[in-house]
């Protein structure tokens, strides 16, 4: 990982060097599993469960996420998702769908971030 | 496999990572997998079955609580019912305990609880100091396993040496006293079979019965000390040659008196057989005249077993007599007298014992 993407990333709000002690420092696997990150099935689920009003659905794609986040060192999402979670739990659907508004940006921005990696893997 | 896995020699070396987040696995596998197999599973329910179709084989578990089919405290209470928490150490991976998960997911026996996202350092430490008291409990319960049959073996053999030392000294008597063969086990049989089978020998226990019988066996030992032409005599003896003969009863009592470990080994009754198996009911027995309960029941039992056989089988000083006659002589007092109650418990048993003496009578 050269110092030019290492720095891309970090400024989409991933801490590289947590989530790469995390990996025992294996750059590779922590790219493999960033790699997977912009497919993951659960930020689709969670705009239509909130769309739907299924909070059950919602709360359970959120939660995956944000697990997701803190292995990645993904802080900023990381907290968006951990103060959605506790919309959810709290019954408050409005708060949590609310909270889309800044989580769609910060999933974009990281989602270019590792898309932008493509290329050198 | 890292051949320096502790594991490895046990058989034991497989970690099963429970978690439905292929990032958690990712994660823990890498961890994990310079020192062990690892297994994966992407639920509650197939962590079950991988766990429950072969127990034996896992190392420990690291368990997700969230989980879609079946959540991890669901699996956790499985495990617990059927008793695997304790010999396989579960960790909970959670991101968020609650105090409630928590208490429960300890009383249900869970080793750890891990917070997620994981610090690999911190999970390996703490799963692998687990993983290694679990091991060493397994090395030392095997070991006191294997040291409490060894002890058992051991015990047995030397009852076993016991026994068939009891037995050489039996025959070498009975070898000197040209005797049929035989006396001193027909002895053991009929004495255990008085205590045993009739109600002679109710309020001993089992163990006694045995000890009993075994130290019937050495009731003539005495007679070691009897001169050859005293003990071979054919015919009656003089009254001085009788005197003698008397004193293999003290003279018994007084050798099995100078090995102390006979009473330790189970031979406790073997001295006061030795002295008191010429003892009468009536009083009028040898060596101390003792009377009536003053003769205890073992030295009872193998007085009648003594003559009973002396007069079924052939001696030096006389033929077998049959049967019939045997018992009329016991019943008549003409051989010694004897506890009343013992004479009842002896005539309903006789039949069977007889059976032993059937080829002997008709040679």
């Amino acid at each position: 990982m050269n110092a030019e993407r290492r720095t891309r990333l970090e400024e989409a709000g991933i801490d590289v060097g947590e989530a790469l002690e995390r990996m025992l420092g294996s750059e590779a696997l922590l790219e493999r599993l960033l790699g997977k990150f912009p497919a993951d099935p659960n930020f689709a689920a969670l705009g239509e469960a909130l769309a739907e009003g299924d909070a059950q659905r919602a709360v359970a794609a959120a939660h995956t996420l944000k697990g997701v986040c803190a292995n990645l060192s993904m802080t900023g999402l990381h907290s968006l998702f951990t103060r959605q979670v506790e919309a959810l739990r709290g019954g408050d659907m409005s708060a949590a769908a609310q909270l889309m508004e800044q989580i769609a940006p910060a999933m974009a921005a990281v989602t270019a971030a590792i898309g932008d990696g493509d290329g050198e893997r | 496999m890292d051949l320096e896995s502790p594991t490895a020699a046990e058989g034991r070396e497989t970690l099963l990572i429970v978690d439905d987040d292929e990032i958690n696995r990712a994660i823990l596998e890498n961890v994990f997998s310079p020192s062990y197999d690892i297994l994966e599973a992407g639920d509650g329910l197939e962590g079950l079955r991988a766990i429950m179709s072969a127990p034996e084989r896992l190392c420990a578990v690291l368990l997700d609580v969230v989980m879609p089919e079946l959540d991890g405290l669901s699996v956790l209470r499985r495990l617990h019912e059927s008793g695997l928490t304790l010999t396989l150490p579960v960790f909970l991976i959670t991101a968020e305990a609650s105090d409630s998960v928590l208490r429960e997911a300890y009383g249900l026996g869970v080793m750890d609880v891990i917070s997620k996202p994981v610090v690999p350092y911190v999970v390996r430490r703490r799963v692998q100091s687990v993983i290694e008291l679990f091991q060493a409990r397994r090395r030392l319960s095997s070991t006191v396993e294997s040291q409490h049959a060894r002890l058992l073996e051991q015990a047995r053999q030397i009852i076993e040496l016991n026994v068939g030392m009891v037995e050489a000294l039996a025959a070498a008597i009975e070898f000197r006293s040209e005797e049929s063969g035989g006396h001193v086990r027909r002895i053991h049989d009929i004495t255990r079979f008085l205590l045993e089978r009739t109600p002679f020998g109710s309020g001993l226990t089992p163990e006694a019965i045995e000890e009993i019988s075994l130290a019937s066996m050495l009731h003539d030992v005495g007679k070691i000390a009897v001169p050859d032409a005293i003990l071979n005599k054919p015919g009656r003896l003089t009254p001085e040659e009788f005197a003698v003969m008397k004193t293999h009863t003290v003279q018994g009592a007084a050798l099995l008196a100078r090995i102390p470990q006979l009473r330790r080994g189970g031979l406790r009754y073997a001295e006061d057989i030795a002295r008191h198996h010429h003892e009468r009911w009536d009083g009028r027995g040898y060596p101390d005249g003792l009377r009536g309960d003053e003769i205890s029941v073992w030295a009872q039992a193998v007085s009648l077993a003594d003559v009973y056989d002396a007069l079924s089988c052939k001696r030096v000083y006389k033929d077998a007599f049959p049967r019939e006659r045997v018992l009329e002589m016991i019943k008549n007092g003409e051989c010694g007298a004897f506890n009343p109650r013992l004479l009842e418990c002896f005539f309903s048993a006789e039949e069977e014992l007889s059976h032993m003496y059937k080829k002997e009578v008709m040679a």
